[in-house]
C-alpha cells in the first residue's frame, strides 16, 4: 500500500567468521560506518539494528542507542528488531516501512551477531531460543534437531536421496570461493557433505550453516536525489509473514507457508513474475530448509528442490542463480546479520559491483530470510533504479 | 528457571494438553486458540499415552544440560487423538526407532538444570 518509494543508497559489511579481536559493537560500527561513507551526503533519520541474541552472546542489550552513539548519530531514534534468524531482514523491512510512510527521509539498518565468543553448546542454546522453551528446548531438541526431523520427513515423503540433499551446500560453497567476505572459500563435492560428521541424523555438518561473527548495513533513502548521483537500488517489494510457531504443530510440515506468502506478496508489489528475477538469495540454514524454501517460492515443484539444484538449475551461471556469494553455508550465517548480508549482496549484483560473483546483468534480485523453521519469513525484491 | 518447569508440571508429568470445547480438536502442547475452528474456548485435557512415530532424528550435539544423554532420539509422535508431541524416545533398541513405530509415554529425568543441579522430570516415550 506504500505510496512512496525506498532506495538502497549504499551498503557495508565485515567479513564473516572468527573476529576474536572485535566486539559486537566493533563489528556493528565497521559495517555501519562503511554504509554511511558510501553516501556521505545522506544522514539517517533513524537507526534500526537487527540482532537475535546479543543478550546471550555479549551480555548486551539496548543496541539501538549504543550503535547510534558509536556511529556519531546520538539524538536520532534507534531500535533493535528481533525475529530470530530473520532479525536482519525484519529490521530492514521496518526501516523501509518508515521511509515509505514518509515519517522519516532516510534510515540506517545494521544487522549484527557475535556468535564465536560462545562455546558450541552455548551457541546451540542461543539458537534454540528461536523455538519454544517449554516444549522444544525442554526435550533437548536443538535447532539442528528440529531440522533433522524435518529432513528425514522430507526425504521419506518425497523420495529425496542423501546425495540429492547435498546439492544445495555444493552450490553455496562453489560460489563462496570467489566471495571475499565469505566465511568459507573452498569448493566441496556432494560426497564431502554426505560423509561429514553427523549432527542430527540425517543432517550432517555440511548440511548446517556454520557459526560465525559478522555485521552488515544498508542505508535507505526515500528521495533518490538525496543519494547525490550515486547508483541506487530500488526496493520494489517487501513482506514479512509468519507460520504456526513450531514446525511440528503444522498440518503440512513441508509447506513453508510464511515463505510462500511473503514471497508472493513481495513479488506482486514489485509487479514481477518469477522469470524476471536475475538472482535469489535464499535462506538455507539447513539443506532441507533451502530446498523447501525454493519449493515454496515456486522455483521448484514440491519435492524437487534438491534435484533441481543437482541438475544445475541454480548455479551461478544459470538462469536462476541462488546464493551468489555463498549463501548461509559458505558466506556464513551470523544470524541477526544474515538478512542484511543478503540485501547487501543484492545491491552489489544490481550495481554491477559483484566482481567475480557477478551474475549476467540482473534487473531484479530477491532476498529471502527466515527465522525458526519458516516461522518468520522476510522477503524483499530489488531492482535497478535509473 | 526451575519455576518455569514447575508451573506446567502437569503437562510434563501427565501430558495435559488442551481440547477445543467447540469442535473437539485436541492439542499437545496446549494452544490458546483452536487451529481447526478458531475458538478460544480451550480446556485442559490429559492426552492418550500411546501413538506412532511420524518422523525422528538422532541428535549428536546436545544443548547444555543434555550432555550425558547424547546421542539420543527425538521423535515427532502422533498420539491416538491426533495431537502431535515432540519427545525423546528412550530405552528402545536402535532398530526399533523408525517411522511408523508404536510408542508409549513414560516419565523420566528430563534434564539437569543450573549450577544447583536441579533435576527436572518430564515425559519421554519408549517403543511399545
Ligand atoms: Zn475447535
Amino acid at each position: 500500500m506504500a505510496r512512496s518509494k525506498a532506495y538502497v543508497a549504499s551498503v557495508g559489511f565485515t567479513k564473516v567468521g572468527d573476529h576474536w579481536e572485535k566486539s559486537l559493537l566493533d563489528l556493528a560500527v565497521e559495517a555501519g560506518s562503511s554504509a554511511l561513507k558510501g553516501a556521505p551526503k545522506a544522514k539517517p533519520d533513524v537507526l534500526i539494528v537487527g540482532n537475535m541474541f546479543s543478550a546471550v552472546g555479549a551480555s548486551q542489550e539496548h543496541l539501538g542507542a549504543m550503535v547510534a552513539g558509536a556511529l556519531g548519530l546520538t539524538g536520532i531514534p534507534a531500535f533493535k528488531v528481533e525475529a530470530a534468524c530473520a532479525s536482519g531482514a525484519s529490521a530492514f523491512n521496518v526501516a523501509c516501512s518508515l521511509v515509505k510512510s514518509g515519517s522519516v527521509g532516510s534510515a540506517l539498518v545494521v544487522g549484527v551477531e557475535k556468535m564465536r565468543d560462545l562455546e558450541p553448546e552455548e551457541a546451540s542454546q542461543a539458537l534454540a531460543m528461536a523455538e519454544s522453551a517449554e516444549y522444544t528446548q525442554f526435550v533437548g531438541a536443538s535447532f539442528a534437531a528440529l531440522n533433522g526431523l524435518l529432513a528425514r520427513y522430507y526425504m521419506e515423503s518425497e523420495g529425496v536421496s542423501r546425495d540429492e540433499l547435498s546439492s544445495i551446500p555444493v552450490i553455496d560453497h562453489a560460489n563462496g570461493v570467489t566471495a571475499e567476505h565469505a566465511q568459507f572459500r573452498k569448493a566441496i563435492t556432494a560426497d564431502v557433505v554426505s560423509r561429514s560428521s553427523m549432527v542430527a541424523d540425517p543432517l550432517r555438518l555440511f548440511d548446517c550453516a556454520p557459526v560465525g561473527d559478522g555485521a552488515a548495513a544498508a542505508l535507505i533513502l526515500g528521495d533518490p536525489k538525496a543519494g547525490a548521483g550515486k547508483k541506487l537500488v530500488g526496493v520494489l517489494g517487501g513482506a514479512v509473514s509468519t507460520n504456526e510457531f513450531s514446525v511440528y504443530e503444522r498440518k503440512d510440515m513441508l509447506d513453508f507457508r510464511a515463505t510462500r506468502d511473503a514471497f508472493g506478496s513481495a513479488m506482486s508489489q514489485a509487479g514481477l513474475s518469477l522469470p524476471k528475477l536475475g538472482a535469489l538469495e535464499v535462506h538455507d540454514a539447513f539443506s532441507v530448509v533451502g530446498a523447501l524454501s525454493l519449493e515454496a517460492m515456486g522455483l521448484s515443484k514440491r519435492g524437487e528442490g534438491c534435484r533441481d539444484a543437482k541438475a544445475g538449475k541454480f548455479d551461478l551461471r544459470s538462469d536462476m542463480p541462488i546464493n551468489t556469494f555463498g549463501g548461509l553455508k559458505a558466506r556464513g550465517h551470523p544470524v541477526g546479520a544474515t538478512g542484511v548480508y543478503q540485501i547487501a549482496e543484492a545491491f552489489l549484483q544490481l550495481t554491477d559491483a559483484a566482481g567475480k560473483n557477478q551474475v549476467d546483468r540482473p534487473d531484479y534480485v530477491a532476498t529471502h530470510n527466515i527465522g525458526g523453521v519458516d516461522t518468520t519469513a522476510a522477503v524483499h525484491v530489488f531492482g535497478r533504479a535509473s | 528457571m526451575a519455576i518455569q518447569s514447575w508451573r506446567i508440571r502437569d503437562r510434563y508429568y501427565r501430558l495435559v494438553g488442551s481440547r477445543c470445547a467447540s469442535c473437539g480438536a485436541e492439542y499437545f502442547p496446549p494452544v490458546y486458540r483452536c487451529r481447526e475452528c478458531g475458538s478460544d474456548k480451550m480446556k485442559d485435557k490429559e492426552m492418550p499415552k500411546t501413538g506412532r512415530i511420524v518422523t525422528y532424528t538422532q541428535l549428536h550435539e546436545p544443548l547444555p544440560g543434555f550432555e550425558a544423554q547424547v546421542p539420543f532420539y527425538l521423535a515427532l509422535v502422533e498420539l491416538e487423538n491426533g495431537a502431535r508431541v515432540l519427545t525423546q524416545v528412550v530405552d528402545s533398541p536402535d532398530e526399533a526407532v523408525k517411522t511408523g513405530a508404536k510408542v508409549k509415554a513414560t516419565v523420566r529425568r528430563a534434564k539437569v538444570e543450573g549450577e544447583s543441579g536441579q533435576i527436572i522430570y518430564g515425559y519421554k516415550f519408549i517403543v511399545a
